[in-house]
């Protein structure tokens, strides 16, 4: 097992390398300069080269890169344009706001997907099982934006039931240790504000949990058919146990293995989907940023911001591909 | 004639007659009827393209202000089948113009994606080594980005505009079609009508092309049409985003919702039907990728 975890980290090494790469090149080929976004275009030439020297843009090339990742290995990510704060204070504001959105979506999408899919597969053929086909298609078939807008309409718009923009109430008085809002709300005894953060996270999961749902469910019902025929269980029905016994000992236990891989993957959609998310319903996260950050050529957050994005999402696939290896002995071997 | 051998005539007689690969994917698809109602509403999408200038009861960006004098924005009416929009232009007519973009940029993200990813994906496999190494850590280095967050990169790097989003998205399923080719080509590198091949002479490079390429193909055909659904779904999603066609007169139904979502309170449908069309297309191609995956599927062949 040990060698199986070893072997998967040094396999990040070329990819963390690749990725630096990626996106050192990317900022450089993004128009504009970046003296121009920080100075204007009415800058003088003399500002200019000031400021290409300041900023050692002058350097040639492999130079800036190497200087590149030594400051962003020291944890160095720059200043945005923007708003002039650090780029990793922003990130430790921001990304609570995008794990609690892709969090709620994933436990939205798996608390529905995966009985949706068992149920399929145990009534094979039958109603409920048409019924999870025609979801999951429908599931993978509505854009994340163009849900979220609908969803906004009836919910916040016409019923009111629902808030439909930002993380928390402005007019609630809460502190955020954690910058999680609801779990901020949670620790520091403020249920009003840890209910209304929870209110407010509704709709967005639910948007965004549409997809993962849809593949969920799917996976579940194909992975469970499959196992339903194996030789072990026909064995177990065989020697007489109760058949609750054997859907949960024997069925559940193999027909989950392929669904832990798919959420590992899907997280990654959820980080993409994040961005039309939060923009639709003007949460504060990782995405929303990014894409204010396009706008106003903010590339310290842009390099910044991708890069993380990027390095959580191969740690948490390298998490997965872990904890895959540690309950499914059968691909530990080779 | 023995008697054993009239047996062999008699059930020779009762199988199926012989027909390739594709006569047989084809046969199976007909009987499906989701994929047939897929292939339906595509031809329909089609037809609307080709006659939307028939079709739509307006030019796309014929303004009547006189219409939305009165407030944003007059509903559905038999003048209006989907209303007007803010600008005065009448829903139906864009959204019937909007179909051509929708086809257009499904296919040429796809053809970009498929193109650069069956070329990489071809080489990584036949020719392995230190090429396949250097090839897939490539696509793995990519595919660390979550893939609509690298089309929103590659098109922030092109500048906004209706082609660039295409061809960033395209340019964000490389991996996913190099990777799957790949393992198709190793599969079909070491099965034995490869090394007949190979035995007789037939050079490298043949093989490749005309012996396991069209092998390769049916998996690739399968994802290929779904990359058609996800692909429409994404450059809608990055015309939402405002990165897409800079002229707002543009009929393209993902920038047509980012306008919608403004006046969601008083006109809702605005954002319903373009949303709607985008929902009914991917569907569609959805339907024709599942059905073509259980047509090619060899695992199903001569059954059902």
């Amino acid at each position: 097992m040990l060698r199986f975890v070893v072997r998967r980290l040094l396999l990040l090494v070329p990819i963390l390398i690749g990725l630096s790469l990626l996106i050192f090149i990317w900022i450089r080929a993004l128009p504009g300069t970046p003296a121009d976004a920080l100075l204007g275009e009415r800058a003088t030439p003399k500002a200019v080269a000031d400021f290409r020297q300041r900023y050692g843009l002058d350097r040639p090339l492999p130079v800036q890169y190497w200087a590149y990742v030594k400051t962003t290995a020291s944890g160095e990510l720059g200043t945005s344009v923007a708003s002039h704060r650090p780029v990793t204070t922003e990130i430790r504001e921001r990304f609570p706001a995008t794990i609690e959105l892709t969090g709620a979506a994933m436990l939205f999408a798996i608390s529905f997907g995966l009985p949706l899919g068992l149920l399929a597969a145990k009534r094979y053929g039958s109603a409920v099982d048409h019924a999870s086909l025609f979801v999951s298609l429908i599931g993978i078939s509505v854009p994340v934006f163009f849900l979220a807008i609908i969803l906004k309409y009836i919910f916040a718009v016409k019923l009111g039931w629902l808030p439909s923009v930002g993380r928390q109430d402005v007019l609630i008085d809460a502190k955020h240790p954690t910058n999680f809002y609801v779990l901020d709300g949670l620790v520091t005894g403020n249920w009003n504000a840890a209910w209304d953060a929870l209110k407010h996270l509704i709709l967005p999961a639910v948007a965004l949990g549409s997809i993962p749902l849809a593949i969920v469910a799917r996976i579940t019902r194909a992975s469970t058919l499959d196992v339903q025929n194996e030789d072990y269980v026909r064995t177990a029905r065989a020697k007489g146990l109760p058949p609750r016994i054997v859907d949960r000992r024997h069925v559940l236990r193999n027909a989950l293995l392929p669904v832990t891989t798919i959420i590992g993957l899907q997280f990654g959609l959820l980080l993409g989907g994040a961005v039309l998310t939060e923009t639709v319903f003007a949460l504060p996260g990782m995405g929303s940023w990014v894409k204010e950050a396009i706008g106003n050529h903010d590339y310290p957050v842009l390099q910044g911001g991708i890069l993380f994005i990027a390095v959580v999402f191969v740690v948490v696939n390298l998490i997965v591909d872990i904890t895959y290896g540690l309950i499914n002995p059968r691909i530990r071997v080779n | 004639m023995s008697e054993a051998g009239i047996e062999i005539v008699a059930l020779l007689e009762h199988t199926t007659p012989p027909s390739g690969l594709w006569l047989d994917a084809l046969r199976r698809l007909k009987r499906n009827p989701g994929a047939l109602l897929g292939l339906a509403v595509v031809a329909v999408f089609i037809i609307v393209a080709i006659f939307a200038p028939l079709i739509a009861p307006h030019q796309p960006n014929d303004q009547n202000l006189a219409l939305v004098g009165s407030g944003c924005c007059p509903g559905p009416s038999w003048g209006h089948l989907m209303g007007v929009d803010d600008l005065g232009r009448d829903e139906f007519s864009r959204v019937a113009y909007g179909t051509r973009y929708s086809l257009v940029i499904g296919v040429v993200s796809v053809a970009v994606g498929l193109s650069f990813g069956m070329l990489l994906g071809a080489i990584a496999g036949f020719v392995g080594g230190v090429v396949d190494s250097v090839i897939m850590r490539s696509m793995d280095v990519m595919l660390a980005i979550p893939g609509l967050l690298l089309a929103i990169g590659i098109a922030a790097m092109l500048g906004p505009s209706l082609w660039h989003v295409m061809i960033a998205v395209g340019v964000a399923n490389i991996p996913i079609f190099a990777r799957l080719l790949r393992g198709t080509v190793l599969g079909q590198r070491e099965s034995d009508y490869v090394l007949a091949a190979r035995s007789v002479g037939v050079r490298k490079r043949i093989i490749l092309s005309s012996h396991i390429l069209p092998n390769s193909m049916s998996p690739v055909i399968v994802a290929g049409t779904l990359a058609l659904a996800t692909a429409i779904i994404d450059v809608a999603g990055l015309g939402f985003l405002g990165l897409g066609s800079q002229d707002p007169a543009t009929p393209e139904w993902g920038t047509m919702l980012t306008n919608a979502d403004l006046y969601l309170g008083t006109a809702p449908f605005l954002a319903l039907f373009p949303g709607l069309a985008i929902v009914v297309i991917v569907l569609a191609f959805n339907l024709i990728g599942d059905g073509l995956r259980e047509a090619l599927d060899p695992k199903l062949r001569g059954r059902a």
